[in-house]
């Protein structure tokens, strides 16, 4: 009992494709992405098991469904890796029901899911989104309507390119590739996506909090801005982030940091000592 | 105002729908949300300037499936449509439509909850051999309720809150306004900061410092910054990793490549 409907590469690929972008649409706190794992599943199962009249077919088919509606949560480009990889464990065990362990397959799902979200998260949320968005401001910010368009091409192509090859790679590759990316070749990435994500975010920090004081010594007529734009440019912008970083790092609540901020730049104004 | 509230309720479900439907492609973050609502209501410049200063402070605001108070994309739609509909000022519209963003938020995580429920829904479905039942709670009813989440608090925000906004401002002293105004750099300062909190480790310190100097002595804007940036990190990992490449291309990439993990590690 083979595949028995035949389907072309580019559809399954397709199928593994979107069904991971749609990945989130029932997130719950429950069981998180467990509905949008089955979804993704389903046109494999499909074509597995065909005939719902066949008792043991759906009985297998039933078994499957109910596999797939576990705890599962992962970042949704790189989730199409473990759908791909799912989908011809499936096939394997539908075609050789007596010697493929069914609990293997969720076994793999989940020990997928940690180093797919990791490498996931990091790369899109932390180093893609970073460049994309700060490129975008900077140019949104002279007025340039560049800057949207700019910052969604530059997510949209490695989150496509990620996706469509995970999926594929998944299918085809299966556990060996992933040994593979998490050598020398993933590391170099991410070492790259660091160096460009931090020396961004330092730009950002110099050019676009844009911290200033008013404080003027009447007396000489220096203005003390003017003195610290000749010793080190965006000083107080460094202070700022620097000093909130910390804060960040002490674990304190989101909610007291923005209060700090919102009650501090109320005083701090109020005094005249920043602006 | 009512097909104004329509269509800015709709912007909101495109936001909602880009992390449940795209993966999250980025079309919700507030530099794109904003442009969208300025291209609506026919003033894009206010739209570029509130997303760009949105996109910054919620920049380090990662919310990965979940909900994490305050919803930044929420309130960025509510904050660029207040700043256009009426004479607010950026500063003002965002401190009025964070506190309606933190209410969304409480409806969402409600909604999240009727998910969880949904799925027990998809199970019993699934025991009654009715499969197509079970796909429908995922790719149509969890679409809806994501949606309406969405569309709900942004539609009455802009239906019932323009004119309240518009009576708050009147009143508001100019200590405030500039108290607000200085209080959205603080907050900047306080979304790089988040930003810095997930990425900076010892080892890559150092390439903060040199992104900080180089805008700030040399005047580059942030363009040319990730160019160079990514020609020094390219040249780098070329130096750092040479050694697993000359060991993967010598055969065996594979167990090689796991041979040449350790020393990594000690660097």
């Amino acid at each position: 009992m083979s595949v028995d409907k035949k389907v072309s590469e580019f559809r399954r690929n397709w199928q593994f494709f979107w069904r991971s972008w749609a990945i989130q649409c029932s997130w719950n706190y429950e069981r998180q992405m467990d509905m949008g794992f089955m979804y993704g599943i389903a046109p494999t199962l499909e074509r597995l098991y065909p005939d719902e009249t066949d008792p043991r077919q759906l009985q297998y088919k039933k078994e499957a469904y109910r596999r797939h509606m576990v705890f599962y949560n992962c970042t949704p480009q790189t989730s199409a890796f473990a759908l791909g990889l799912a989908a011809s464990m499936e096939e394997e065990l539908a075609a050789d029901r007596d010697n493929f362990n069914p609990d293997t397959i969720n076994a793999v799902k989940t020990s997928l899911m940690g180093p797919l979200s990791g490498v996931g998260d990091s790369f899109f949320q932390g180093t893609i989104r970073v460049i994309a968005f700060g490129l975008g401001v900077s140019l949104a910010q002279r007025g340039s309507i560049l800057g949207p368009v700019l910052a969604m091409l530059i997510s949209f192509i490695p989150s496509w390119i990620v996706t469509w090859f995970a999926g594929k790679l998944g299918y085809t590759m299966g556990a060996k590739y992933l040994n593979k990316l998490q050598g020398g070749l993933m590391d170099r990435l991410m070492y790259i996506c660091g160096i460009v994500g931090l020396m961004v975010v330092g730009g950002m920090v110099a050019s676009m909090i844009g911290l200033t004081t008013p404080i003027t010594f009447s007396a000489t007529g220096l203005v003390l801005q003017d003195i610290l734009d000749t010793i080190i440019p965006g000083l107080l912008s460094l202070c700022a982030a620097m000093g909130l970083y910390f804060l960040v790092r002490k674990q304190i609540k989101s909610t007291y940091l923005l209060l700090i901020c919102i009650v501090g730049g109320i005083v701090f104004n109020a005094l005249g000592i920043l602006a | 105002m009512f097909w104004n509230a329509i269509i800015i309720g709709l912007i909101g479900v495109i936001c909602i729908l880009d992390s449940r439907f795209l993966g999250r492609l980025n079309f919700e973050r507030p530099l794109i949300t904003c442009t969208l609502v300025g291209v609506a209501l026919g003033n894009v410049p206010v739209g570029l300037a509130v997303g760009a200063s949105v996109e910054l402070m919620s920049l380090g605001i990662v919310n990965i499936g979940g909900a994490v108070p305050p919803d930044m994309c929420m309130a960025a739609i509510i904050t660029s449509a207040y700043a256009i509909l009426t004479s607010a000022t950026t500063e003002t519209a965002l401190a009025l439509a964070v506190p309606i963003a933190v209410l969304g938020q409480i409806i969402g995580v409600m909604g999240r909850t009727l998910l969880g429920m949904l799925t027990h829904v998809a199970d019993r479905a699934i025991e009654e051999g009715n499969f197509s039942k079970a796909r429908r709670v995922h790719i149509l009813w969890g679409t809806i309720i994501y949606s309406l989440l969405y569309f709900i608090p942004i539609f009455l925000a802009i239906y019932a809150g323009t004119g309240v906004v518009e009576a708050i401002v009147a009143v508001i002293p100019v200590w405030l306004t500039s108290g607000l105004n200085l209080a959205t750099k603080f907050l900047t300062a306080y979304g790089l900061a988040l930003l810095l909190s997930t990425m900076l480790n010892k080892d890559l310190a150092v390439f903060f410092f040199l992104g900080f100097f180089t805008v700030g002595y040399l005047g580059l804007d942030i363009t040319a910054i990730a160019l160079f940036a990514s020609i020094l990190a390219f040249i780098l990992s070329s130096l750092k990793f040479r050694n697993s490449t000359v060991g993967m291309s010598s055969g065996g990439a594979v167990t090689l490549a796991k041979d040449d993990y350790d020393p990594l590690e000690d660097d």
